[in-house]
């Protein structure tokens, strides 16, 4: 599902600083990795260019089949769109949308019409348990509340693959244990592939793969 | 200071484009300030110098307004004992035949005893020409150039010249080049010398003089001996050194002067709007960075200081900036002002070269520094009130709390009340004035809400048009209103600008239209000059006569105008034969009865004023009005107050017959012509070229032609006025740059998120498009509202301070729809940049930008 190919990414600024050397890495559909690493170690780097939100200065990425090499800005965008969804530390929902509106977001963007949409978003909230909060403002809802709706928009369209950088990583542990369970709940319901970038140890644990990243490369990477 | 480098250069360093924005305003608003201030004051120098060089030892004037005087008041002149030498003189701009040169000055003189007063220092010629003068009179077509305008035309001694004459163009012979000197280089040395008997023949004048130039005799007081001439001459005759001729021709253009200031001043004020709301939204940006420094001991003074420190510099590099451009557009600028000039009072003067005041360019640099203070001072203070803990703590800051707006909706009430108070009492300018300012500030401090309102409005519209897009872009303003509502106020104010004086060129056209349909009826006017408001030659009686007894005419009107002297003033007297004036050719009466003050004006017992001078000069129906005349002066009542668009200096009406009997002055600038049903314009211009060919120099002007000529002679005046337009909209424009380019980097996450959830470009670009378009939109509706206010008192200030005309309230609802497509343009075409920026940045950073 997702395959990296002598993969680098180097900053080039006053110095020239390698965030990833030569990964090469291969995820099967349906299997839920955690990428772990200390901070500077590249993790989140790899999670933006398997999501197609950066590019890598050399080698090749695969999603689902698609090769996001030389291809135009909204053709990365419409792989993005379709095959990947987001979840955030700090949730990145829209603070002017409410919940519905901000669900309802990407499929908006993919020109569904707005019957369609509005079933669809209800739908994801009520999976979420959110069906009570569909009208409120993010600044409303808690920290855990917010990251439902943030991963109720990732699955909008239902992609093939979810990545979540940090998904609790702002919020206490007790609703941070209640979003990975449905996250992992998802997975089971809906087989997407996952990657968690955490650096919660605990949340690396209740993954069955873990892959652990230093100086840019991959230094482990173990099936439970 | 130091503080100041290490934090605010930083900031600016990072947010370079959005500096340039905003101090785009200071530069637009010093640049036209100076540009055409220093236009005005280089036509008004290259006068001074020339009326200056021309005197050359003169140390009087005597003048008699445009009618010229008797010459034998020229020895009762040189007849006063304190009087050392008096000399008459006669002066027109006359064009030239020549491919290279459009007009000279001529300045006919008394060669015999001229020469005490002026220096003609010849180069070279037939000295025996001019060393004996009575040589140089005897020889009527003898003319003296300066160096300068026979290098420029390869002209040499005995070189022939032709100029227009009373008689049509006439060959003269130059018979001496003077050196160049001071008076050699008066209006720009296209000077020629003329004998003053052959000049008063050339250009028609009779037996009189245009002027008397004279010096006073050694130990006589030149005070002492202005008043006693004044009077001996009585108050008819102006007595007075040449600089005050400057004065005179500064009160003709003091409406363009103050039309520079309302242009200058309104881009400034829409540029202050631009840099209180960059001020403000850096303030707000820079919060946590403000806190930092507070933390780490900073006061809240020096915080203070700081950001006006930021803005001083900014408006000292800005006015900098537009000093340098406004110096460099004011020789556009002030030739076709001179021109202009030229074509509106028929005062011909062109500008040598461009000459600034320091005293200007050191008021233009203040003035953009402190413009750009007092807009950073509300954002200074807000700075200086950031508390540090809260600063530091991370979280949406909203911007504009409701009790602030509420604050706001509450004095703007309390203004509203005190400008109904103004209106009540608005006789009184600084009431009037005070009262306009105080509307213009309630106004501003309702933006915002009115903008949210509308924001809050055109949401559902925008939501339904694009779902996404609309909503993100309505949201967006909606939510950071004082970001919104800067750009707003700008563009609001714009508008507002437009609508006024698009309102003021609607009545002035309508007005103007109407009054031509009345006064200028005539189916032919026949004039002694190609342009209409030139009056340097003018019909004698005999030839207006004999033209009125060609075969074909109806009946005939001449017509006398001159600029004389009012109260310090220059106005237009026009005499014609009111007794002839058919019913229908009645000026629209003001005050008075329409039928009985026209037939007592006819007899001579009194005068018709314009509107417009009873307005400037505040004299009422039925006063009686003093003029003075070159016979004393002459009082008469007011018999009525017309609705006349002459002059913009205000006009008086009077018979001929009192003009010629007051002003001993029977000539004829236009003769207007009804002719007989059966004969058509064209066989009547034969007939008078015919009957004319040789006699005289004449135009014939058709109904058309004159209504053109004067429809041009408007397009030019609100053509000049239309520059404020472009300035405005033009500061507007670069407001919503400045304020999406803000708005971009408030939501450079948000457009992140969009773009990672799956947003196409084009479909970020159409969120800062719409929004853009929104701004442009609020800002309109609520300029437009602002426009009808704002025209009313243009059309009072025009009434009472600019040209005393008062015309109807017609709101220019075309205007207002043409400017739909304009400012929706104008707004998308704002947007493409920062739609650009949008679009382009790095998504990982978005994403994580705080």
């Amino acid at each position: 599902m997702i395959s990296l190919h002598r993969v680098s990414k180097r900053f080039d600024g006053k110095r020239r600083v390698v965030a990833l050397d030569t990964v090469n890495l291969e995820i099967e559909k349906g299997e839920m990795v955690s990428l772990v690493g200390p901070s500077g170690s590249g993790k989140s780097t790899l999670l933006n260019l398997i999501g197609g939100l950066d590019r890598p200065s050399e080698g090749d990425i695969r999603i689902d089949g698609a090769l996001l090499r030389d291809i135009s800005d909204d053709e990365l965008t419409r792989i993005r769109r379709d095959k990947i969804g987001f979840i955030f530390q700090f949730f990145n929902l829209l603070p002017t949308l409410s919940c519905l509106e901000n669900v309802s977001l990407p499929l908006h963007l993919r020109g569904w019409p707005a019957t369609k949409i509005a079933d669809r978003a209800r739908e994801l909230l009520s999976l979420v348990k959110l069906e009570k909060r569909m009208d409120h403002l993010p600044e409303e809802l808690s920290g855990g509340e917010r990251q439902r709706v943030a991963i109720a928009r990732a699955l909008s369209v239902f992609p093939p693959v979810l990545l979540a950088d940090e998904p609790t990583g702002n919020l206490d542990s007790h609703t941070g244990v209640e979003i990975l369970g449905l996250i992992r709940e998802l997975h089971e319901r809906l087989g997407a592939t996952i990657l968690i970038v955490t650096h919660d140890r605990s949340v690396a644990e209740s993954c069955p793969r873990q892959i652990a990243l230093r100086d840019g490369r991959i230094v482990m990477d173990q099936r439970q | 200071m130091r503080l100041l480098r290490l934090i605010s250069w930083q900031y600016v360093r990072k947010h370079l484009l959005r500096t340039v924005l905003t101090m785009a305003g200071i530069v637009l608003g010093v640049a036209v300030f100076v540009g055409m201030h220093t236009a005005n004051q280089s036509v008004l120098s290259a006068f001074n110098k020339t009326v200056d060089r021309i005197a050359g030892a003169t140390q009087l004037q005597i003048t008699a307004g445009e009618s010229g005087f008797d010459e034998e008041v020229l020895e009762r002149v040189q007849a006063v004992p304190g009087v050392r030498v008096a000399v008459p003189v006669i002066e027109a701009v006359v064009n030239l035949h020549l491919q290279s040169q459009s007009n000279i000055l001529v300045l006919a003189v008394d060669m015999t005893g001229d020469r005490s007063l002026r220096d003609y220092d010849l180069e070279e010629g037939e000295d025996t020409v001019v060393e004996d003068p009575l040589v140089f009179i005897s020889q009527p077509d003898s003319l003296m150039v300066t160096h300068e305008f026979a290098a420029a035309n390869r002209l040499v001694i005995n070189s022939k010249i032709t100029l227009d004459s009373m008689d049509g163009p006439r060959t003269f012979t130059v018979r001496g080049v003077m050196k160049s000197s001071g008076l050699t280089s008066a209006f720009g040395g296209n000077l020629a010398i003329m004998d003053i008997y052959a000049a008063q023949k050339v250009f028609g004048r009779g037996r009189k003089f245009d002027r008397i130039d004279l010096a006073a005799a050694e130990g006589t007081s030149v005070p002492a001996l202005q008043q006693q001439l004044q009077t001996l001459l009585g108050a008819g005759f102006e007595v007075e050194p040449p600089s005050a001729r400057g004065k005179q021709f500064e009160s003709l253009t003091s409406v363009y002067g103050m039309l520079a200031n309302i242009t200058s001043l309104f881009a400034l004020f829409i540029g202050m709007f631009i840099i209180y709301n960059s001020f403000a939204i850096a303030v707000t940006q820079r919060r946590s960075e403000i806190g930092i420094v507070r933390a780490l001991g900073a006061t809240r003074r020096q915080i203070q200081n700081l950001f006006l420190m930021e803005s001083a510099m900014l408006g000292l590099i800005g006015a900098t900036a537009g000093l340098l451009l406004g110096l460099g557009i004011a020789r556009g600028i002030s030739t076709s002002l001179g021109n202009f000039l030229g074509e509106i009072y028929g005062v011909a003067q062109k500008a040598e070269e461009v000459s600034s005041d320091p005293r200007l360019l050191l008021g233009a640099l203040l003035m953009g520094v402190v413009t750009s203070v007092i807009a950073a001072w509300i954002p200074a203070r807000a700075a200086a009130g950031v508390d540090p803990v809260q600063a530091l703590q991370k979280g949406r800051y909203q911007q504009l709390s409701e009790g602030e707006n509420r604050i706001r909706r509450q004095i703007a009430a309390g203004l509203f009340v005190v400008v109904v108070f103004c209106l009540f009492f608005s006789q009184n300018r600084a009431v009037f004035y005070s009262g306009y300012f105080l509307t213009v500030i309630a106004g501003l401090l309702l933006v915002p809400t009115i903008a949210l309102w509308l924001s809050k409005a055109i949401r559902p519209v925008m939501r339904y048009l694009r779902p996404v897009e609309g909503a993100l872009a309505a949201d967006s303003l909606i939510q950071s209103p004082r970001r919104t509502s800067g750009a707003v106020s700008a563009l609001a104010l714009s508008i507002a600008l437009v609508i006024s004086l698009g309102g003021m060129a609607r009545a002035s056209y309508d007005s103007i239209e109407e009054w031509m349909r009345i006064a200028l009826n005539p189916d032919i006017f026949l004039t002694p000059t190609q342009n209409i408001t030139d009056r340097s030659f003018r019909f004698p009686a005999s030839i207006a006569e004999e033209v009125s007894k060609l075969p074909g005419i109806h009946y005939t009107q001449f017509v006398r105008n001159a600029r004389m002297m009012y109260e310090g003033n220059p106005v237009m007297f026009v005499a014609l034969d009111i007794g002839n004036l058919r019913p229908e050719s009645h000026l629209p009466a003001v005050e008075g009865d329409a039928t009985s003050m026209y037939k007592q004006a006819a007899e001579g017992k009194g005068f018709l004023i314009s509107d417009n001078f009873a307005e400037l000069y505040k004299v009422k129906y039925r006063q009686k009005l003093t003029v003075n005349t070159p016979t004393g002066p002459l009082s008469l009542p007011v018999l009525g107050i017309v609705r006349d668009y002459s002059d913009q200096k205000g006009s008086i009406l009077l018979d001929r017959s009192v003009f010629i009997r007051h002003w001993r002055d029977d000539t004829v600038n236009v003769v207007r012509i009804y002719l007989n049903k059966d004969t058509t314009v064209t066989q009547m211009r034969a007939r008078i070229e015919e009957r004319l060919a040789g006699k005289t120099r004449l135009f014939v002007f058709t109904n058309q032609d004159l209504k053109a000529y004067i429809i041009k002679i408007t397009d030019q005046w609100f053509g000049l006025t239309y520059i404020q337009l472009a300035v405005a909209v033009l500061v507007a424009i670069l407001g919503i740059i400045n304020t999406l380019t803000v708005s971009i980097t408030d939501r450079r996450r948000e457009l992140g998120v969009l773009q990672a959830v799956g947003a196409l470009r084009n479909q970020v670009r159409g969120t800062i498009w719409l929004e853009a378009v929104a701004i442009g939109v609020i800002g309109l509706a609520i300029g437009l509202v602002f426009g009808s206010v704002a025209l009313y008192y243009s059309l009072e200030m025009s009434a009472r301070d600019i040209a005393g005309l008062r015309l109807d309230y017609t709101y220019p609802w075309n205007m207002a729809a043409g400017l739909f497509p304009i400012i929706t343009g104008a707004a998308l075409f704002a947007a493409l940049g920062p739609a650009e920026q949008a679009v382009r940045g790095g998504l990982v950073e978005a994403l994580e930008y705080e």
